[in-house]
C-alpha cells in the first residue's frame, strides 16, 4: 500500500508527527514495534531543566544560543511552542495537561525526591502545589514499586500503606491496581479506608496507578471523600500516565484515519539512490511491504531498538545511519556511574541537517526524502536536561510539518 | 508431541531478550483480573528460563492464557510471549491429559452439519434448563453463558443452491461459525463482493484449527491446517486471492500455521488470504462503494477484536464504514472482551472472562449505541452477553448501506 507519509516508531515522536500529519490532510501510516518507551518512563512533560525561575521560552531560548546543532535549534521556539499547543488541545478537561505559568514545576517522585517537569497532567498539579508537612503519602499494601514510608521520609511527611479489599483479590501490579481504580466503587472505598487514617493532613499523595481511562473520576472521588488534595506521584516502569497518553494519541489517530501497525519491527529500507521507497515490515511467515512519499524515523534509542551495539559500535539498523559517537567502547561510559556530567553513550545518536535530514559527518545529505526525529537524534542528552518529551515533540512536529513541505 | 524434539527455530523462543519492562502487564487482559496467572512477563519469558523439555511441567496457570496475542502488539522488544505460554500450555495439557469437555469443544464442527439439519431439535435442546444443569454439572460448560443457535439451512448449502454471478474470482474461507451460526455475516459478504462485480468461490475447507491450537492440540491442529492448505493451494494455482470475515481464523492461516505449525505451503497461502476488508482496500474497492452507500442515520459502536490487532493490519473495516453516509462510528475504548473462544464456556473461567470483559461493557454503555460491530464471532457472542445490544459484522451493515436497508 502507497502513503503520503509513513512515520516509523510509536512513541511520543511518532505519535505528535502523525498527528501534525493527519491534521493536513495526509494519508499516513505510523509503524512501530510495540510501545516503545512513552509507556515506560513519561509521566508529565519535560522540556529543559536548565534556566532555573525563567520562562520556559527564555530558558530555551538561551539554551539553543549556546547549542546551535541542538534538536531544539534544529526545530526551533516556533515549533516547540507550536507542538505544546497540538499535544495540549489533544487532552481536554479534564485530563488536561498545563504548565504553571509557562515556567518548570517541582513534583514529587516514587524516589521520594522533588523533579522538575514542564507540561502537569492534572492529576500531578496538586503534587506541585502540595506544602509537604501537610501531606500524606499513601502506597497500597503487596505493591512493591512505592514504598509511601521511604517516600514521605524523604519527603519528611507521613507516610501510610493501605490494605485494598480482599474480596477484589490480590491484584498487586500497577496495571491491575490502576483498572481496579477505574470501578468507581472499589475507588469509593479506597478512598474511605484512607479517610479513616488522615490526621489534619491537607494533600494526599498516591502512586500514578488512579486508572487508565478514568483518571479523573477517580480523583474526584478521592479528593470529595477526604476533603483533601490528591496528586499521583510517578513511580517505577511501566508508566500508566505514559499510557493515558499513548491510548489517547492512538485513538484519536485511528478515528482520523491514520493506519497504525503497531506489533512488528520494521527490518529495512528500499532504497534508490538518495531516496527511499518503501520499508519492509516482518511478520511470519509473511514479509510485507508498504511504500510512500515521505518518512519521518523515530525509533528512538537503545530502549526502543533505534539504536543497537555490536562489541565495538553503535549502529542504526533500518537505514544504517552515520551515528556519532565515541570514538571506541572504552569511551561510553565515565569511570563511574554515578560521576558527575554526562555518560558520552547517551549524547550518541544520527547526525542531521538543520531540517533534520540524516546527513554524514562530511554534512552530505544521505537521504532526501527521509526526516529523522526524537530521541534518536545526536547533540543532546535528554537524561541530564529533562527534555525527553519536549524534543520529541518538537522535533516530530517539525519533521511532520517540513516533510510536508512546510 | 515430543517436545524434546520441539523445534524453536520456527519461533521467537528466546527468553534473554526479554527486558523486564512490564509494559506487557499492563494489556493482559487475564493477569488483570485474576492474580492467578501471573502475567504475560513472569508466564512467559520468565518461567522459560526454567522451562527443560525434559522435566514436568509445573506452572498449571499457563492454561489461564487465552492466547489474544495482545502482550505481543505492546513489547518493544519483540519477544515471542504467547507463543511460549502456548508452547508450555501445550506440554503441560499433553503430560495431564485433557478432558472429554475440552476434547468436545474443540471438535464442535465435526457435529455441525447433522445439528444444523436437526436445527429446529437442537436450539431448544440448548436452551433447556435442564440439560444445562447436566452439562455445567458433569462437563463444566458454565450454564450462564448462551450457546450459539444453529441455523438451517448452512451458508455453504445456501451458497450451493444460488447462481453465483460471473466475474473475477476471490475464494471465501468463511468458518465454521459463519456456517451454522451466522450465516447471515456469509450471505453479506457474497452481496457486498457480487455487488461489486466479484465472482465468490467456496474452496473445500475444514475448521481452520485453532481451537485446537487454543488447546495445545498440536497434532490435532496440524491435520486440519494440512487438508485447508491444500485446498487453498488449488485456488491460489487458479489466480486467486482468498478472504477472511472472522479474524481469529485468518491469523490461523495466515500466521499460526507456519509459525507454529510449520506446514509445507504456509507461507504461499500467507502471501495470498486477506482479511475481507484489507482485500476490499487492496483492490482499491473503497470510492465505487462510496459512490453506491445510502445513509445510515445513527450510532455504531466498532470493537476491534484481539486477533485483528494481532494480524496488524491497522483496522481495515474501520475505513469502509467510514464511508456509509450519516453513520456516526465510535470505536470502543477497551482490550479485550474476554471470551476467547472455548475459555469462556469453560465453569471454572466463566468469572475470570466476564471480569475481563467488565470494561468493555462500561466503554459500551457510555457510548450508548444502536448496534455494536465486531469481526470476531466470539467478540459478538460475548458482547451481546454482556450488554444484551444487537452485535453484527462490520459487512453486515456495509451491505444494508448497499442495498438502502436501515440499521436494524
Amino acid at each position: 500500500m502507497h502513503f503520503d507519509l509513513i512515520i516509523i516508531g510509536l512513541g511520543l515522536t511518532g505519535l505528535m508527527a502523525a498527528r501534525t500529519a493527519v491534521e493536513e490532510g495526509r494519508k499516513v501510516l505510523l509503524v512501530g514495534r510495540g510501545t516503545g518507551s512513552l509507556c515506560i518512563f513519561t509521566n508529565s512533560i519535560d522540556v529543559l531543566a536548565a534556566g532555573g525561575d525563567m520562562t520556559i521560552k527564555e530558558s530555551v531560548t538561551r539554551w539553543v544560543r549556546e547549542q546551535p546543532h541542538h534538536p531544539y535549534a534544529k526545530a526551533g521556539w516556533d515549533n516547540l511552542e507550536a507542538s505544546l499547543a497540538s499535544f495540549t488541545a489533544l487532552f481536554p478537561p479534564p485530563y488536561s495537561f498545563a504548565s504553571r505559568e509557562g515556567k518548570n514545576s517541582l513534583i514529587p517522585t516514587g524516589a521520594g525526591t522533588m523533579r522538575t517537569t514542564y507540561l502537569l497532567p492534572e492529576s500531578f498539579l496538586a503534587g506541585a502545589l502540595a506544602d509537604m508537612e501537610k501531606t500524606l503519602i499513601v502506597g497500597i499494601e503487596g505493591f512493591k514499586d512505592f514504598h509511601a514510608e521511604y517516600v514521605a521520609h524523604h519527603l519528611k511527611c507521613r507516610g501510610i500503606t493501605v490494605a485494598i479489599p480482599r474480596e477484589k483479590g490480590n491484584v498487586t501490579n500497577a496495571a491491575g491496581l490502576a483498572s481496579l481504580m477505574d470501578d468507581p466503587s472499589f475507588c469509593g472505598d479506597f478512598a474511605g479506608l484512607i479517610k479513616k487514617r488522615i490526621a489534619g493532613e491537607a494533600s494526599i499523595g498516591l502512586p500514578a496507578l488512579l486508572g487508565f481511562r478514568s483518571s479523573s473520576r477517580a480523583l474526584e472521588i478521592i479528593r470529595t471523600e477526604t476533603g483533601c488534595q490528591v496528586f499521583e506521584i510517578p513511580i517505577l516502569p511501566p508508566s500508566i500516565p505514559g499510557m493515558r497518553i499513548f491510548h489517547r494519541f492512538k485513538e484519536y489517530l485511528t478515528m482520523r484515519g491514520v493506519s497504525i501497525i503497531q506489533g512488528h519491527a520494521v527490518e529495512s529500507s528500499l532504497r534508490q539512490g538518495k531516496r527511499c521507497l518503501g520499508i519492509n515490515v516482518a511478520q511470519s511467515p509473511l514479509t510485507r511491504t508498504y511504500t510512500a512519499d515521505n518518512f519521518i524515523l523515530a525509533t528512538g534509542r537503545f530502549f526502543s531498538g533505534g539504536l543497537q551495539t555490536d562489541e565495538n559500535r553503535i549502529y542504526e539498523p533500518i537505514f544504517d545511519l552515520p551515528i556519532l559517537q565515541p570514538p571506541a567502547r572504552r569511551d561510553w561510559f565515565q569511570r563511574r556511574f554515578f560521576a558527575a556530567g554526562p555518560h558520552p553513550i547517551h549524547g550518541a545518536g544520527v547526525l542531521t541537517d538543520h531540517e533534520l535530514r540524516p546527513v554524514d559527518q562530511g554534512g552530505n545529505l544521505l537521504i532526501e526524502n527521509l526526516r529523522v526525529a526524537g530521541s534518536i537524534l545526536t547533540h543532546h542528552d535528554s537524561t541530564e536536561e529533562l527534555s525527553r518529551e519536549g524534543v520529541a515533540l518538537a522535533t516530530g512536529y517539525a519533521a511532520a510539518k517540513w516533510t510536508g513541505g512546510c | 508431541m515430543d517436545w524434546g524434539l520441539l523445534n524453536l527455530e520456527t519461533t521467537k523462543g528466546n527468553p534473554d531478550i526479554c527486558i523486564r519492562c512490564a509494559t506487557c502487564m499492563a494489556i493482559c487482559p487475564v493477569s488483570r483480573v485474576s492474580p492467578a496467572f501471573p502475567g504475560p512477563k513472569q508466564a512467559g519469558p520468565g518461567a522459560e528460563r526454567f522451562r527443560n523439555p525434559k522435566d514436568a511441567s509445573v506452572d498449571d496457570w499457563t492454561e489461564l492464557c487465552i492466547g489474544c496475542h495482545l502482550c505481543e502488539t505492546v513489547c518493544s522488544s519483540g519477544v515471542g510471549i504467547s507463543e511460549m505460554n502456548l508452547l508450555a500450555k501445550a506440554k503441560y495439557l499433553d503430560e495431564k491429559g485433557r478432558s472429554f469437555r475440552d476434547w468436545l469443544l474443540t471438535h464442535l464442527h465435526r457435529f455441525d452439519p447433522l445439528a444444523s439439519r436437526l436445527a429446529a431439535l437442537v436450539n431448544p435442546l440448548l436452551k433447556s434448563r435442564p440439560l444445562r444443569w447436566l452439562l455445567d454439572r458433569f462437563l463444566g460448560i458454565d450454564q450462564r453463558r448462551e450457546l450459539p443457535r444453529y441455523e438451517y439451512p448452512s451458508f455453504r448449502q445456501w451458497f450451493r443452491r444460488r447462481q453465483s454471478l460471473k466475474g473475477r474470482k476471490v475464494a471465501y474461507f468463511y468458518g465454521c461459525y459463519t456456517n451454522v451460526h451466522d450465516v447471515d455475516v456469509g450471505k453479506a459478504v457474497v452481496e457486498v463482493l457480487e455487488a461489486l462485480g466479484w465472482e465468490v468461490v467456496i474452496p473445500p475447507q475444514d475448521c481452520c484449527g485453532i481451537p485446537r491450537l487454543g488447546n495445545g492440540d498440536f497434532p490435532g491442529a496440524i491435520k486440519l491446517g494440512t487438508t485447508n492448505i491444500s485446498s487453498f493451494q488449488g485456488v491460489i494455482g487458479q489466480g486467486m486471492d482468498i478472504i477472511f470475515s472472522s479474524s481469529s481464523c485468518g491469523l490461523m492461516i495466515r500466521h499460526e500455521y507456519g509459525r507454529f505449525l510449520a506446514l509445507p505451503g504456509a507461507g504461499e497461502v500467507a502471501a495470498r488470504i486477506f482479511d475481507l476488508f484489507e482485500f476490499l482496500n487492496k483492490e482499491a474497492q473503497g470510492k465505487t462503494l462510496a459512490e453506491r452507500l445510502s445513509p445510515l442515520p445513527g450510532k455504531v459502536a466498532y470493537f476491534a477484536p484481539c486477533h485483528l490487532r494481532a494480524l496488524d493490519i491497522s483496522l481495515p473495516a474501520l475505513e469502509f464504514l467510514r464511508l456509509i453516509p450519516q453513520l456516526e462510528v465510535e470505536l470502543i475504548k477497551a482490550d479485550c472482551c474476554g471470551l476467547a473462544g472455548a475459555f469462556g464456556f469453560k465453569k471454572e473461567k466463566y468469572d475470570i472472562s466476564q471480569a475481563i470483559g467488565a470494561d468493555l461493557a462500561l466503554a459500551i454503555r457510555d457510548i450508548n449505541p444502536d448496534l455494536v460491530l465486531s469481526d470476531c464471532e466470539g467478540c459478538r457472542m460475548q458482547i451481546h452477553h454482556l450488554t444484551g445490544l444487537p452485535v453484527t459484522h462490520p459487512i453486515q451493515l456495509l451491505r444494508d448501506s448497499l442495498k438502502g436497508g436501515h440499521i436494524s
